[in-house]
């Protein structure tokens, strides 16, 4: 059984984002680069279905060089082997030309049985692509899977699901693509023998140039932003002014005994007499 | 005649808010390209249904009924909503950002060629009727603006709460159509489990009212159901109070749980990490109670009390239901 995880390098939580000189895009340089917290979840799911059945598990990201780093952390949990289809004007591709370029590759592959992604990207903040890739295979998906569980005689997996209220249990038959919710596994840490280990495990770079686009619906304009059926205007960065109306104590920075119910009933009144909320 | 549809989306066979919503989004898009505002129902059993869509502004209903689209699976509505498209050819098709939608629209994207974005907190017509719509980008910390590029239709879904529902008569013509459902052999729905919820789902309440890691321990939650059921809040979470094992996952705010922007959000406890305001940093109101004066919280917060939260809490609760 062939498994392959479809991740992205995004910029990490802490990061602070600002506009770039041209306002459509995000200021880069300085930025600090992590694996898609999502993804961690489906590689950790992955690594655990190799590890209980024996299956080949493949990594593959779309992106600039430094994507690189990011498959080497999902290859330091355990991964086997890497693709990473390379774009140094990734950011210009939409969501389409993304689906359809990874989709040709696995279907190029020919042999990939279940797929795994992160259920959402959070720099896009969209789990849109890996659907679209979904939809381009021809394959079923259930996403914001909360638990995995394959039977590989079968050729079918068992996904329960987060939906709307609630959560359903769905099966699907092979080949499949699942999403994963925070809560289906706690992700390894990638040790250090594993780091010493990803850098020498397969890495196989698919210039975005080799790729016959014709034959997959795309234009070489289509992948650049001339083509996009979607583009990004400007980036603003939201600034709301908070007020800070702090109540504190007399005599202490915490208010204590009787302060406290004088605090709340203030609190209560400019909630409903100032902010007009309650 | 152009038209902009809006999805019906319902929960139990009821119209969730959130269509009415986008009628309302539907409406201003209206006022500007003169198109005719269709809601489409993709469903099992859509009986009845015309009344509310039309007081909150459809022109027209079209209903795609058939009894295998009971359970959701989103290669048919796929194929259904991308049918209903291809014969009518809209302009525009707007949804609300519910997790189905999320589901099945990027497949309706790719079979009609179309364009699509998520999560819109602003719809607008350019001078040239394209869609553009503005959406949160890197969570909470950057908005896009994003406009389509010679694209049919421009499908977007919305975010709960960022329209308000307003009536407006609309004629509510139905116009039936008939899709047949290829069976699926690929997907099979084993369980569904609708769990019933005791207060409002997070990422569509008005007020909600969040715990961290200064509760102590998941009993103590109990102050933050109290507070919130007084003024019909949600509960939520931060990523600490969840990692302690204090509640489960699907109550987590933050940059790795759900992005919400309430009208007011109280944070209890919580200190304010740069990944929980990601998660929350756009609500209107922001409240903060702390005991520690230097929480990061007190740095980004409309109004707040420096106190112990196990003596606030009751007695703010007590505050609250006054108000009632």
């Amino acid at each position: 059984m062939k498994i392959l995880v479809i991740v992205r390098q995004t910029p990490d939580t802490e990061a602070k984002i600002q506009a770039n000189a041209s306002g459509n895009g995000i200021e880069t340089s300085d930025m600090k680069w992590i694996l898609n917290p999502f993804d961690e979840f489906a590689v950790e799911e992955a690594v655990q279905i190799k590890e209980a059945l024996g299956s080949e598990l493949v990594i593959l990201t779309v992106g600039p060089e430094r994507s690189v780093e990011a498959l080497r952390t999902a290859l330091a949990m355990g991964g086997d082997s890497s693709i990473h289809i390379r774009d140094e004007n990734f950011g210009d591709m939409d969501s389409f030309a993304l689906a359809k370029v990874i989709a040709s590759k696995i279907k190029s592959m020919g042999d990939v049985d279940l797929i795994l992604a992160g259920k959402k990207w959070i720099d896009e903040e969209s789990g849109q692509v890996v659907i679209q890739v979904a939809e381009e295979l021809g394959i079923p998906q259930a996403t914001l899977a909360t638990r995995v569980a394959v039977d590989e005689g079968a050729r079918k997996v068992k996904v329960q699901s987060e939906i709307e209220g609630g959560q359903r249990i769905v099966e699907l038959a092979f080949p499949a693509l699942i999403t994963c919710e925070r809560g289906l596994n706690e992700p390894r840490y990638a040790s250090l023998p594993g780091i010493m280990k990803a850098k020498k495990k397969p890495l196989e770079e698919v210039l975005i140039d080799s790729i016959n686009l014709e034959e997959i619906g795309l234009t070489q304009e289509g992948l650049g932003v001339g083509g996009s059926r979607m583009k990004v205007d400007n980036i603003d960065i939201p600034v709301i002014t908070r007020s800070l109306n702090i109540i504190k104590g007399e005599k202490a920075d915490t208010v204590e005994a009787e302060e406290v119910q004088k605090a709340s009933e203030n609190l209560a009144k400019l909630l409903r007499e100032e902010a007009k909320i309650l | 005649m152009s038209e902009i549809w809006v999805l019906v989306d319902t929960s139990q066979d009821k119209i969730r808010n959130v269509t009415y919503e986008v009628l309302s989004a539907a409406a201003k898009l209206k006022e500007k390209n003169g198109a005719t505002v269709a809601a489409v129902y993709v469903g099992h059993s859509g009986a009845g249904i015309e009344g509310d869509l039309s007081k909150y502004g459809a022109d027209k209903i079209y209903k795609i009924e058939n009894p295998s689209l009971k359970d959701f699976n989103p290669s048919s509505y796929a194929h259904v909503l991308s049918e209903v498209i291809n014969k009518h050819n809209p302009d525009i098709i707007l949804a609300g950002n519910t997790l189905q939608n999320q589901d099945f629209l990027p497949r309706v994207a790719s079979r009609t060629s179309a364009g699509l974005t998520l999560d819109a907190i602003d719809i607008d017509i350019s001078s040239s009727s394209t869609l553009q719509v503005k959406r949160y980008r890197y969570s909470g910390k950057s908005i896009s603006t994003i406009s389509y590029h010679d694209v049919k239709p421009m499908i977007a879904t919305v975010r709960p709460n960022a329209f308000k529902a307003v009536e407006n008569a609309g004629a509510g013509e139905a116009v039936n159509e008939s899709i047949d459902v290829p069976a699926d052999e690929s997907l099979k729905i084993l369980d569904t489990k609708i769990i019933p919820k005791e207060r409002p789902e997070l990422t569509e309440a008005d007020k909600i009212v969040s715990g961290g890691r200064g509760m102590g321990d998941g009993d103590s939650f109990k102050l933050i159901y109290d507070i919130a059921d007084s003024v019909g809040a949600a509960a939520g979470a931060s990523r600490a109070a969840v990692d302690s094992g204090f509640v489960p996952y699907e109550m987590q705010v933050g940059q790795t749980g759900k992005v919400v922007s309430p009208n007011l959000y109280v944070a209890v406890g919580i200190s304010g990490s740069v990944q929980h305001y990601a998660g929350m940093g756009s609500s209107k109101v922001i409240v903060a109670i702390n005991k520690d004066p230097d929480a990061p919280i007190f740095q980004k917060c409309d109004y707040g009390i420096c106190g112990d939260l196990f003596e606030v809490l009751p007695a703010l609760t007590e505050e609250f239901k006054k108000l009632g």
